[in-house]
């Protein structure tokens, strides 16, 4: 009851949060503008299908592609704000002078994130199926992967933002989750890593950071026509009993930290 | 002194910063104790301490060194905050929320939300003279009414103990006295109540024990009446008195104020037995005798400059 009163409420908050308004609003024009070319060449009728597959294929991947990095933000920011805002504005006093353990105060911060970002990915849902309806491709996949991978992707970039903001500015605890994400894009195996990481040092950062390219949901994703990739029960459970694990283990750090945390207003 | 509701044993509290030396003792080695069904005023200067120590009881910070019991358990136990209100200093709010909806919040975080509870809320924000306001979000109330809502989200649910943290701030002097009197009406239901104010003739009116602290010391700690209680004069009032009596006073340093009701003789205690003497014999019949009180304004400011003037 007293965690969900406080997801429910940390969700209220984020709806009339001016920063994330700010966020989704200039997020919505970035979408609306790429959404031009595609409209464009839905309306060019004399074009073979074969002309515009390519570019509608390139476009549609970059969207999504675009989609998935805001959510990473949103969901790193939502958790880093959420939690410094309740103890710069001293809300946090009147909430945990109730009856309520501070690792449920957390985990009701962290479950509103999570709604914020469940709804961010029903929205982005949505509009990946409306944009290949656009431009005339059919999305092959088990929609669950869609919603399903996103989630744990962002709930492990909201759990270690969630982690560093019990200890440090919330602008700061935002910049070193993106550090950290562009990190583990960059040490994914596959990948020619920069010249200033040996190979060593890769295999430890690539084990140590959230394999963000291994919870992709576009591993499973084929905008073509082509036959869909074979993936068993058995892989996405594993794949996602990893994601979830890492989360957990970051938002129970996350606990840690605070459980001895001082809530002087900062 | 009744069983005690809150305690502090030998309380150290340092702020320390990270990656540097510098330190700030808030609390050095206090000690004290409120009793069950007391009104305790927490008095001190600004930066004498007073929200570190409440925040101590609270649970939201943590000591160094000593012991802090609330209602017999240690600070930040669910078992003690099911029965403790708290109004914290400048209380914050959910700009967003109505009224209603805020206590409603905070009906369900204390795990007593029913339709019976909910439905005293308008009769609690009656009380502190917010009906009227219930469709108005929080973000565009007044300080006062700020202050008021967050007496009434401490009123909630009934507790046993109140933890108030300048209570009557921001309140104009028609509102600081509703809520002295909504003090009062908890204080005869045998609620504890441990508040913090610089508004001391108030405090006065309503408490039962003083602490008084500065710059993280305890200076002084009792009852209120022990404490308003100088001991060194005496007030002895007589139907009359002669001329040659009212000289000899005069000579020893006495003042003699005639009233209606008779004559009202302040003079040294040491000097009470022989001045009761000098009136009986004389004929004249002593009324009373009580010892002269100080305010409590004269009394804190005579222990925090005496305090200054050891520093």
């Amino acid at each position: 009851m007293k965690v969900r009163v406080i997801a429910l409420n940390t969700f209220a908050g984020f709806l009339r949060n001016k920063l994330i308004i700010l966020f989704v609003a200039i997020f919505l024009c970035i979408l609306l503008l790429f959404m031009t070319p595609l409209l464009m060449m839905k309306a060019m009728s004399g074009q073979t299908a074969g002309q515009t597959e390519s570019p509608v294929l390139t476009l549609v991947g970059a969207l999504m592609s675009m989609i998935s990095g805001f959510g990473s933000l949103l969901a790193a920011w939502s958790a880093a704000d959420t939690v410094a805002d309740e103890m710069k504005s001293g809300t946090i006093l009147a909430v945990l002078a109730r009856p309520v353990r501070r690792w449920e105060f957390l985990l009701g911060k962290y479950l509103g994130v999570q709604l914020l970002m469940a709804v961010y990915v029903l929205f982005t849902f949505g509009f990946s199926y409306l944009l290949a309806w656009i431009g005339g491709e059919h999305i092959q996949t088990t929609p669950w992967v869609l919603i399903v991978y996103p989630l744990v992707r962002y709930a492990i970039c909201s759990a270690i933002a969630m982690f560093l903001v019990t200890m440090m500015h919330p602008v700061m605890a935002f910049g070193i989750v993106l550090v950290t994400a562009i990190l583990a894009l960059m040490v994914q195996p596959g990948l020619r890593a920069p010249a200033f990481l040996p190979g060593l040092l890769k295999t430890v950062v690539y084990t140590l950071l959230p394999s963000t390219a291994l919870l992709s949901e576009s591993r499973f994703l084929t905008i073509t026509q082509a036959s869909l990739q074979k993936i068993t029960w058995d892989v996405h459970a594993i794949t996602l009993t990893y994601g979830l694990d890492y989360a957990l283990i970051w938002f129970l750090l996350a606990v840690w930290s605070f459980r001895r945390r001082s809530l002087a207003r900062d | 002194m009744p069983a005690a509701a809150i305690e502090f044993q030998n309380v150290t509290k340092v702020y320390r910063r990270m990656f540097r030396e510098e330190q700030v003792t808030a609390l050095s080695c206090v000690s004290f104790e409120a009793g069950a069904g007391e009104v305790c005023a927490f008095l001190g200067p600004n930066g004498a301490g007073k929200t570190t120590a409440i925040g101590l009881l609270m649970g939201f910070h943590f000591a160094d060194s000593g012991e802090i019991r609330v209602l017999g358990c240690a600070p930040g136990d669910v078992r003690a905050k099911q029965q403790i209100g708290f109004l914290p200093e400048n209380f914050a709010f959910y700009k967003y929320l109505t009224a209603p909806k805020l206590l409603r919040f905070h009906l369900a975080l204390a795990g007593s939300w029913s339709a019976e509870a909910a439905a005293r809320i308008p009769e609690l924000l009656a009380k502190v003279r917010l009906h009227g306001y219930e469709e108005m979000k929080i973000g565009r109330y007044s300080r006062g009414m700020v202050q008021r809502l967050g007496l009434a989200q401490a009123f909630l649910g009934s507790p046993r103990l109140l933890i108030l943290d300048e209570p009557t701030s921001g309140l104009d002097p028609a509102g600081r006295k509703e809520i002295l009197g909504l003090l009062l009406a908890l204080k005869a239901e045998g609620k504890t109540v441990f508040l913090s104010s610089h508004i001391l003739p108030e405090v006065e009116q309503i408490c039962d024990r003083i602490v008084i602290i500065d710059r993280g010391r305890l200076l002084r700690a009792g009852r209120l009446q022990e404490m308003l209680a100088t001991g060194d004069r005496v007030e002895v009032v007589a139907d009359r008195i002669t001329e040659e009596i009212e000289q000899a006073a005069a000579a020893s340093g006495a003042v003699v104020e005639r009233g209606p009701n008779g004559v009202r003789i302040v003079l040294d205690a040491a000097r009470k037995r022989e001045m009761v003497e000098a009136l009986w014999n004389a004929g004249c019949d002593v009324v009373s005798i009580n010892p002269v009180k100080s305010s409590l304004e004269e009394v804190f400011l005579k222990v925090v400059e005496h305090r200054e003037g050891d520093a």
